[in-house]
């Protein structure tokens, strides 16, 4: 029987330098964006995108998040080695929430509702129709070129050995 | 009186903070990839300040070089991503969430649409218009009585005494 507060999505995902990686078994129901001045200020980032994920269905496959307190009850996970956000997690719950875009095909992953609008920044009102620059190929190539050739980043999925 | 032209900011914890005494005028969202997975966001935002405008006021950011040129900084105490950087470049990319005051800095530039969400263009009309002590008033107070951020402007000593063990 399907369950409505899960999603079937079954992803792997991790920091920016792979150092710390995880596997989620599926999600649940609650993709969402906070925008709320806490989560702003962790990210440093107009608002957070985010998905809970039970701990049943939660491995962390290599290194493990360092933790902030921002409160007594809520612990921020971020990897120490490159600083991506990795996750949220209220002390004593059963889920985590993960940090939408450490995801490694985010793309997967719809999105919900919005939550802490208190914050939110007065951009967001219509940030798409601010101006469009293009791709980052188009406007630079030379530049993409480059970093494509030295990137540090860790591929979009599972790797046996990193780096 | 004109809008002051200096921004403070800093990391969530207060380990390190900045003042940028002004800014560029170039405050724009990136989508691509690589800036996606740094800050696991949908997008990051960003404006820069000349390299000499900038002053840290407290502490420095740890570096992790995404590539050969470019460097992301963050606080290693809590992780807040704080900047970009290019190693040749005299300017820095310091994230607009990291302001104390993020409103004052509306991004207008939208760079690596390659890497664009499809729900993006509906962000504005996501369902959810409650704050934080609306939909949840007891877990708004507790987390308000233990908060460990530091405050949106500059602070002389931080954190106070007791604080943060």
């Amino acid at each position: 029987m399907s369950d409505p507060d899960r999603l079937d999505i079954e992803m792997s995902g991790g920091c920016q330098c792979g150092a710390v990686r995880f596997h989620a078994s599926a999600l649940m129901a609650n993709p969402h964006i906070c925008h709320c001045r806490m989560c702003q200020k962790a990210t440093g980032q107009l608002m957070v995108a985010a998905v809970g994920v039970r701990e049943e269905h939660l491995v962390w496959t290599r290194g493990a998040p360092t933790i902030f307190m921002s409160s007594d009850y809520a612990e921020r996970g971020f990897c120490p080695h490159c600083g991506t956000t990795l996750s949220f997690h209220f002390k004593g719950a059963r889920h985590w929430a993960m940090a939408m875009g450490a995801f490694d095909e985010p793309w997967r992953i719809p999105i919900h509702f919005q939550i802490g609008t208190e914050g939110r920044h007065p951009a967001l009102a219509d940030l798409n129709g601010i101006r469009d620059a293009g791709t980052t190929e188009a406007a630079d190539p030379a530049g993409a070129e480059r970093i494509r050739l030295s990137s540090h980043q860790h591929p979009d999925h599972d790797t046996e050995f990193w780096p | 009186m004109s809008e002051p032209t200096a921004f403070s900011g800093g990391c969530q914890c207060g380990a390190v903070r900045f003042c940028a005494h002004d800014l560029n005028d170039d405050a724009h969202i990136c989508h691509c990839r690589m800036c996606q997975k740094a800050v696991a966001n949908a997008f990051i935002s960003l404006v820069s300040v000349d390299t000499d405008r900038l002053e840290w006021t407290r502490g420095a950011a740890t570096e992790f070089f995404s590539s050969a040129k470019t460097a992301r900084g963050f606080c290693a105490r809590c992780g807040t991503p704080l900047y970009m950087r290019d190693t040749d470049g005299t300017k820095v990319f310091l994230t607009i969430g990291a302001f104390d005051e993020p409103d004052r800095v509306p991004p207008r530039r939208q760079v690596g649409n390659e890497g664009r969400r499809a729900w993006f263009a509906s962000l504005h009309a996501l369902p959810g218009n409650a704050t934080t002590e609306e939909a949840w008033p007891e877990g708004a107070a507790a987390i308000k009585a233990s908060n460990r951020q530091h405050p949106d402007h500059d602070t002389e000593f931080w954190p106070p005494e007791g604080r943060i063990e």
